[in-house]
């Protein structure tokens, strides 16, 4: 009887503050969906300043149950009745999902909870708590910083994307779903610890009520994994499909580091990923970007991608996320795309176009020595000298520059107007620049040695400007300059 | 708002100009005038065959500091020694191989002066004329073959 009682002044309430929005202005409501797991969406405008029994009030009728019965549930968690929506790190447009409860002892526990939660230790699994952005305050943090920082921060988690909206290092959020469904209306039984639990797959188990059948894994105890993933947290929430890629290097400067180069205490901060946690600023961290990029010191790990080291040469302290090289200007990033791509041309045994301006990466047939850059400037040259093609033994270098007629270029008439600056550009380029013998990069010769040390990373080859082979003591004697 | 380069070393001005290193003296007025050029002089230590000269030491720095390595040579009065040839250039692998932004200023000076004590001779690397000739004005440029591994 009194269940019915409630629930008759559930909607009355909920009536009443659906009525009240006209009186209060919509000036500081908090536009949001909530997805019932019987395929409803419902919007809402919340009051930062209601707590979430105020939200299941406003549900209940839609779902047909007693506010009671209604569990709300965002980012893998049940949010508690007296939880303050300013709390939750909703954003705009964010989700919540309501489901009803499964059973009567699940009610009972969690009224009870409201008045409990100093001592919600045990049995952690099912019982409502704070939204998982909360709890997650410490994930970037261990032991002993946990500690200190727990009075400084009472603030939200601070993960940082790179986010593809905004093109640009913003705070991210992180949310989960279910790894079946990809259904946001999924509750973990524990919280992460860290960015494994985060980043590798299949780490922490919950259970799902986005559908209304439970989803159901193969594994033993048949429950479904949670899934995590990052969201912007500076940009109105653009759904369900708004995905950044976090950025697990950048972390908040609670312990106020100063950066190893410029010596600032800024935040946040970039640490890389070796033992001592050597840190930068951010603008240090594009400046080391930058300077290894020009040498071409960037080095490409099987595993990571094109990527850098610690600058203080720490082992083992490559950065392995290379969606932070995104923190660069687009130029310099579509630099290092175009140089990781390079790499990988040569280290798959391809070529670069030796062509002025082009440098386009050629993956080559090994059988045969005519190249052409297809996709690049169309020009049609040797493998082995990086002159144009030619039938026969390779020409002497002294004499090519004279046989240039020799060379069949594939005619391109687009292009015969600037044949005359390219090849006047390229004499040019046999001036400064040979090829290492190793590897084949372009190098120019600076200062008045003959000794040249190739500058791409992984080469590092010496070598002889004149011989154009491994520089010995006879090079020295012989024409170390002139 | 300064690049990086000069707000480290303004830093490392300040920390040397109030924590003085022995023998190692930082031309203030001059640094004053161009962050990325200094000039250091420094005092051969006590009990060694230094003992009594001063040098100068030239620095300078690009916006890729410290990233980049600064370059560095003696000028003025080269010391004699088997690392450093006789137009100033040092062959020192912390200046251009084992550079990392780790090091600074004071860390190159304090390991240039313990090069100039740890000698017990006074004289020139052998290759000394066929270098001097030869070389890049810029001592960076130079791929140093270093002369043993204890420097
Ligand atoms: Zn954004
Ligand atoms: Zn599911
Ligand atoms: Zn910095
Ligand atoms: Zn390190
Ligand atoms: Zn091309
Ligand atoms: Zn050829
Ligand atoms: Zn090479
Ligand atoms: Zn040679």
């Amino acid at each position: 009887m009194s269940f019915i009682i409630n629930f008759i002044r559930a909607v009355l309430d909920a009536m009443l503050e659906l009525f009240s929005f006209g009186r209060k202005g919509i000036s500081n409501k908090l536009p949001i969906f909530v997805k019932t797991n019987t395929g409803k969406q419902i919007s809402l405008n919340l009051d930062p300043e209601w707590n979430i029994s105020n939200v299941k009030r406003l549900v209940a009728p839609s779902l047909g149950i007693s506010p009671d019965e209604v569990k709300i549930i965002f980012a893998g968690k049940e949010l508690e009745d007296c939880t303050r929506i300013s709390e939750c790190d909703l954003g705009t447009q964010s989700v919540l999902h309501a489901v009803k409860s499964r059973s009567r002892s699940e009610i009972e526990t969690k009224s009870k909870k409201c008045l409990e939660t100093l001592f919600d230790d045990e049995n952690v699994g099912d019982v409502p708590s704070k939204p998982l952005s909360s709890t997650l305050v410490d994930l970037q943090l261990k032991g002993e910083e946990r500690r200190d920082s727990e009075s400084n921060i009472k603030a939200k988690a601070h993960f940082f994307v790179h986010c593809p909206e905004c093109k640009k290092l913003c705070r991210g959020k992180l949310r989960v779903r279910c790894n079946i469904c990809k259904g946001g209306c999924f509750t973990v039984h524990r919280d992460p610890e860290c960015w494994d639990d985060v980043l590798v797959p299949k780490k922490i188990q919950g259970h799902c009520e986005s559908k209304e059948i439970a989803c159901m894994s193969d594994e033993e105890n048949g429950l479904p994994f949670a899934e995590f993933y990052f969201k912007c947290a500076e940009h109105g929430s653009g759904g369900e499909k708004d995905y950044a890629a976090p950025l697990t290097l950048i972390k908040m400067n609670l312990k106020k580091v100063p950066c190893l180069a410029c010596g600032d205490i800024s935040d946040p901060v970039l640490v890389f990923p070796c033992v001592a946690g050597h840190t930068s600023c951010l603008d240090c961290f594009k400046l080391y970007c930058i300077s290894r990029l020009q040498e071409r010191q960037f080095i490409s790990h099987r595993e990571f991608g094109y990527t850098l080291a610690c600058p203080v040469n720490c082992e083992n302290s490559f950065i392995q996320e290379i969606h932070h090289f995104k923190l660069l200007e687009k130029d310099y990033y579509d630099r290092y795309q175009q140089f990781g791509a390079e790499e990988f041309v040569l280290q798959s045994g391809g070529v670069l176009c030796p062509q002025p301006n082009c440098g386009m990466g050629i993956l080559v047939d090994e059988n045969c020595n005519r190249v052409h850059c297809q996709n690049g400037c169309n020009f049609v040259f040797c493998k082995i000298c990086k002159q144009g093609y030619h039938i026969g033994d390779c020409l002497p270098e002294s004499a090519i520059s004279n046989n240039m007629s020799v060379s069949e270029f594939s005619v391109n008439p687009s292009r015969v107007a600037g044949a005359r600056w390219d090849e006047a550009s390229k004499i040019a380029i046999q001036v400064t620049t040979k090829p290492c013998p190793k590897c084949r990069t372009a190098t120019e010769r600076a200062g008045g040695c003959m000794h040249m040390a190739c500058t791409r990373a992984g080469c590092n080859f010496e070598w002889c400007w004149i011989c154009q082979t491994e520089w010995t003591r006879d090079c020295m004697a012989a024409h170390w300059f002139g | 708002m300064s690049c990086p380069a000069e707000r480290r070393l303004r830093k490392e001005l300040l920390e040397l100009l109030t924590n003085p290193m022995p023998g190692i003296y930082i031309d203030e007025e001059k640094v004053a005038k161009n962050i990325n050029e200094w000039i250091v002089t420094i005092e051969g230590a006590e009990k060694t065959i230094y003992e009594g000269e001063t040098f100068q030491l030239q620095f300078s720095f690009n916006e890729k500091y410290p990233f980049d390595s600064p370059t560095v040579l003696f000028i003025g009065k080269i010391p004699v020694h088997s690392h450093i040839y006789s137009n100033g250039h040092i062959c020192l692998s912390i200046l251009t191989d084992d550079w990392t932004p780790a090091l600074s200023v004071g860390a190159v000076c304090l390991s240039i002066r313990s090069m100039l004590s740890s000698a017990t001779k006074k004289e020139r690397p052998p290759d000394d004329m066929i270098y001097t000739r030869t070389c890049s004005k810029n001592p960076k440029k130079t791929k140093w073959f270093f002369h043993d591994d204890t420097v």
